[in-house]
C-alpha cells in the first residue's frame, strides 16, 4: 500500500483516439495517495475516455503520452492486470451478466487481487461476512447476492453494485465513471457513504462528473475541468461551486486568453 | 466392406433388410407396415445434401457407417451408469429395444411400459393408430426406422393421471452396428408427466436411427427433456413428432452434447385449439463434431402458442445448423409464435448455420423471430477482466452463462448439474472453467 502523499497516477501529456476520432488532446493529470480528485466538464469533454483509458478498455487507441502507476507503465498492462495492481473502475453504464453469478464474481475478482499479491485465496467463510458487512453498508438486499451480474438491477441497483465491489476490493486508485448519474437524493448518499468509507492515506480516487451536487457528499481536495481532451484549469472544492454557478464558457475563454 | 459402402444407398439397404426380414419380430400387422415402408423407401431413397432441409448434415460419415441392425446376438449390453434421479423411475433400451430385466419392475399408477411389438401383436388398432411416416424428404428415415425395426417401445401415461416420478428413459447403444428403432409416447387426456431421454453409448462405427412419436392429449401437461451425451465417435439421427390435442402444454428441452454426427428432426402440430408449446434446445460442438437441428411447429388450430428457444455454440472445427420453420396455417387465428435461435461462434474454424423461417397463412396472430450468430459480448468480457478476472475464465464463464439460459430451466436439480458438468467440458478452456462453476 503506497504511503501518504506518495505518487499514484501520473497522467502525462495524454492524446487517445477512440473510433478513429482524436478525443484526449494533451491531458496531464498527477493524483497522490490520499486525495480525491473531481474531473468535471462538459459532454464529449473526455471524461469517460480518460476513465476508460486508464482501466483498459479495448477500444481506445493510446497515440502518444504516458500513463505512469506506482512507478510501472500502466499502458503496458492488459485490463485483468491493471485491475489486479489496484486499478477499479466503477462504471457509468455495469453491463448486465445473466448465468455469471454476482458473488461469485465478487469472490473471483478478490482472489485474483489476492493471488497477485501472493496472499492464499480468501476463506468461504470471512468473505461472506465481509459481503454482507459492506451490502449493509450499502443498504442492499441480501437476494442481490444470489443473481446474475446486475441482472435486473435498476440503474440505481447497478451503482449500489459496483460501489459495493469497489468497498469488497479496496482499489488503491478507484476510478468513478459518472456514478452519480440516474441516482436520487437517497441513493446518491448511501453511494457517496460507500466511497467516502474507502477514502484513507494509502489510497486515491477519481471521479468523473458532470454535477456538483455529488462534490455535496464526496469533497474532493481537487478539482478539475476537462475541456477539449485537456484539463483547462484545476482548483480547490470551490471551483466545483464556481462552475455550477457560472457553467464552463468562463474557464474555455479564461484558456483562450492565456 | 468398402464394395457394400460404394454401393448405392438403396441397394446397401435393401440387402440389409433381406438378411434382416426372417429374423424380425411381430405378427401380420407390424410386418405389413415395415413392407410397405420399405418398398417406399426403397422407391423414395434417403434425402440427401440437395434436399434444402438436408444440406448441413455431414453426409459422408453418415453414409459410411453400417446400415444393417443389430441382431439380437450382437446386442450385449454393457449398462452405462446413467443419470440418478431422485424417485425416477428408470426405463431402459438397448439398441431401440426395451428391457424389462434392465428396468424398474414397478411404475408408478398411470404409467405403462411395454414393448412396442407385443402391443401391436394385442392391440390391433395400435397399428392403425401409430403414425406412418409422410412422404416428404422430413421423414424418410423415420421410414427407415419402421423398415427395419420390431423394436420399440411404448410408454402411456393414463388419462388423469398426475405422475409426480420423473420417467427415466435411459437408451443404450451397444456399438459397432446400426440400430433401428421405434419410441411411442401417448399422454392420455388431463394426465401430467414428466419424462427424461438420455442416451449414452454408441461406437465409432454405430448408427443409431430412432423415430419417435409423441401424442399430448386434451388438456394433458407434458415435459420432455431429451440429453444427447453418446460418445464423440457415435451417429445418431431421429425423427420426432409430436402432435398436441387442444389445451394440452408440451415443453421439450434437448441438449445436444454428444455425438460425431447429431442430426435431430423435429415434426410438433399444435393441432387442437389452445395447445401451447415450448421447445428449447442447446447444442455444442467442439473439435470435429456437428450438430443439425431441424424442427418444424404447424399451427393448426386458433389460440395456439408457441416459444421456441434454441442455443448453439461451436468451436474448434465444429459445426452446427439450427434450421426452424414455424408455420401458422389457415384458420389458425390468434396464433403466438416466438421463435429465437442465438448463437457463438468462439473460434475461427467453427462454423453456424441458423435458418429461421416464418410462414404466416392467416390474420390476427402474433409472430417474431430473431437470429444471432455472434462471437462474446465485448462489454461483458470487457467487465470481468476489469474485475481482474483472467481472459480465458472470462470466456469460458459467459460461455457458460450463455448455455445456463437454458440450462437452468431444467426442472430436476441433479439433471441440472449433470447438464452443466457436460457443457462444461466442452468449452474450450475447460480445465480452467471447471473450478469456477
Amino acid at each position: 500500500m503506497p504511503q501518504k502523499g506518495e505518487l499514484i497516477l501520473d497522467v502525462r501529456d495524454l492524446h487517445a483516439k477512440v473510433a478513429g476520432k482524436q478525443i484526449l488532446n494533451g491531458l496531464t493529470l498527477q493524483v497522490r495517495a490520499g486525495e480525491v480528485h473531481a474531473i468535471m466538464g462538459p459532454n464529449g469533454s473526455g471524461k469517460s475516455t480518460l476513465a476508460g483509458v486508464l482501466a483498459g478498455r479495448g477500444e481506445y487507441e493510446v497515440v502518444s503520452g504516458s500513463v505512469t502507476y506506482l512507478g510501472q507503465d500502466l499502458l503496458a498492462l492488459p485490463a485483468e492486470e491493471r485491475a489486479r495492481a489496484g486499478v477499479f473502475l466503477a462504471f457509468q453504464y455495469p453491463v448486465e451478466i445473466p448465468g455469471v453469478n454476482n458473488v461469485y464474481l465478487l469472490k473471483a475478482a478478490l482472489n485474483a487481487l489476492r493471488k497477485h499479491r501472493g496472499q492464499p485465496e480468501v476463506d468461504a467463510f470471512e468473505f461472506l461476512g465481509l459481503v454482507r458487512e459492506k451490502m449493509k453498508l450499502m443498504q442492499m438486499d441480501e437476494s442481490f447476492l444470489n443473481r446474475g451480474v446486475n441482472e435486473g438491477f435498476s440503474g440505481g441497483e447497478k451503482k449500489r453494485n459496483e460501489v459495493l465491489q469497489m468497498t469488497v476490493l479496496e482499489p488503491v486508485l478507484a476510478l468513478l465513471d459518472e456514478t452519480d448519474s440516474g441516482l436520487d437524493i437517497d441513493a446518491l448518499k448511501v453511494v457517496s457513504t460507500g466511497v467516502n468509507s474507502l477514502r484513507g492515506e494509502g489510497r486515491a480516487i477519481v471521479m468523473v462528473t458532470h454535477y456538483q451536487r455529488l462534490l455535496d457528499y464526496i469533497v474532493p481536495d481537487q478539482v478539475h475541468v476537462l475541456a477539449g481532451g485537456r484539463i483547462l484549469k484545476s482548483g480547490g472544492k470551490d471551483l466545483a461551486l464556481e462552475l455550477e454557478r457560472r457553467g464552463y464558457d468562463w474557464v474555455r475563454q479564461e484558456a483562450a486568453a492565456a | 466392406m468398402s464394395a457394400r459402402a460404394d454401393a448405392p444407398l438403396v441397394e446397401r439397404i435393401a440387402r440389409a433388410h433381406a438378411d434382416l426380414r426372417p429374423r424380425l419380430r411381430g405378427g401380420p400387422a407390424w410386418q405389413a407396415r415395415r413392407d410397405a415402408a420399405l418398398s417406399r423407401l426403397l422407391q423414395r431413397g434417403l434425402p440427401d445434401r440437395r434436399d434444402e432441409n438436408w444440406k448441413y448434415l455431414d453426409w459422408p460419415e453418415v453414409l459410411a457407417r453400417e446400415f444393417a441392425p443389430v441382431t439380437a446376438a450382437t446386442a450385449e449390453a454393457p449398462t452405462p451408469a446413467g443419470l440418478e434421479l431422485p424417485g425416477a423411475c428408470r426405463i431402459v433400451t438397448v439398441d431401440g429395444r426395451y428391457s424389462p430385466a434392465l428396468s424398474d419392475r414397478s411404475l408408478p399408477a398411470g404409467v405403462s411400459v411395454e414393448e412396442l411389438g407385443a402391443a401391436l401383436d394385442r392391440e390391433p388398432e395400435l397399428a392403425a393408430r401409430l403414425r406412418v411416416p409422410g412422404e416428404d424428404a422430413d421423414d424418410r428415415f423415420a421410414l427407415l426406422a419402421e423398415a427395419f425395426t420390431d423394436a420399440g417401445a411404448l410408454v402411456r401415461i393414463a388419462a388423469n393421471a398426475d405422475v409426480q416420478a420423473p420417467i427415466h428413459l435411459l437408451h443404450i447403444a451397444t456399438g459397432a452396428a446400426a440400430s433401428h428403432a421405434r419410441l411411442v409416447v401417448e399422454a392420455g387426456t388431463n394426465s401430467r408427466a414428466r419424462i427424461l431421454e438420455q442416451f449414452l453409448g454408441g461406437g465409432d462405427g454405430a448408427l443409431s436411427n430412432l423415430a419417435v412419436e409423441v401424442t399430448v392429449g386434451a388438456g394433458a401437461q407434458l415435459v420432455h427433456m431429451r440429453l444427447h451425451e453418446q460418445p464423440a465417435g457415435a451417429a445418431h439421427v431421429e425423427t420426432l413428432s409430436v402432435t398436441q390435442a387442444a389445451d394440452s402444454r408440451y415443453r421439450q428441452q434437448s441438449f445436444i452434447l454428444g455425438g460425431r454426427v447429431l442430426r435431430s428432426g423435429l415434426r410438433l402440430e399444435l393441432a387442437g385449439r389452445g395447445a401451447e408449446c415450448e421447445v428449447e434446445g442447446l447444442f455444442m460442438v467442439e473439435g470435429i463434431r456437428q450438430a443439425d437441428i431441424y424442427t418444424v411447429i404447424d399451427h393448426l388450430a386458433p389460440h395456439t402458442r408457441t416459444v421456441e428457444t434454441f442455443r448453439g455454440v461451436a468451436s474448434d472445427r465444429g459445426r452446427g445448423s439450427f434450421n426452424g420453420r414455424i408455420v401458422v396455417h389457415e384458420g389458425a387465428v390468434k396464433a403466438d409464435s416466438q421463435q429465437s435461435s442465438r448463437n457463438l461462434i468462439l473460434t475461427p474454424l467453427a462454423e453456424i448455420n441458423a435458418r429461421p423461417q416464418l410462414e404466416i397463412l392467416t390474420d390476427d396472430v402474433k409472430c417474431s423471430h430473431g437470429t444471432t450468430i455472434g462471437s462474446l459480448d465485448p462489454q461483458q468480457l470487457f467487465y470481468l477482466l476489469s474485475r481482474g478476472i483472467d481472459p480465458a475464465v472470462a470466456r469460458g464463464l459467459l460461455t457458460f452463462a450463455f448455455c445456463e439460459d437454458v440450462v437452468a430451466r431444467i426442472p430436476w436439480p441433479e439433471a441440472r448439474r449433470h447438464v452443466e458438468e457436460l457443457v462444461v467440458g466442452r468449452l474450450p478452456d475447460r480445465d480452467i472453467i471447471r473450478e469456477f462453476v
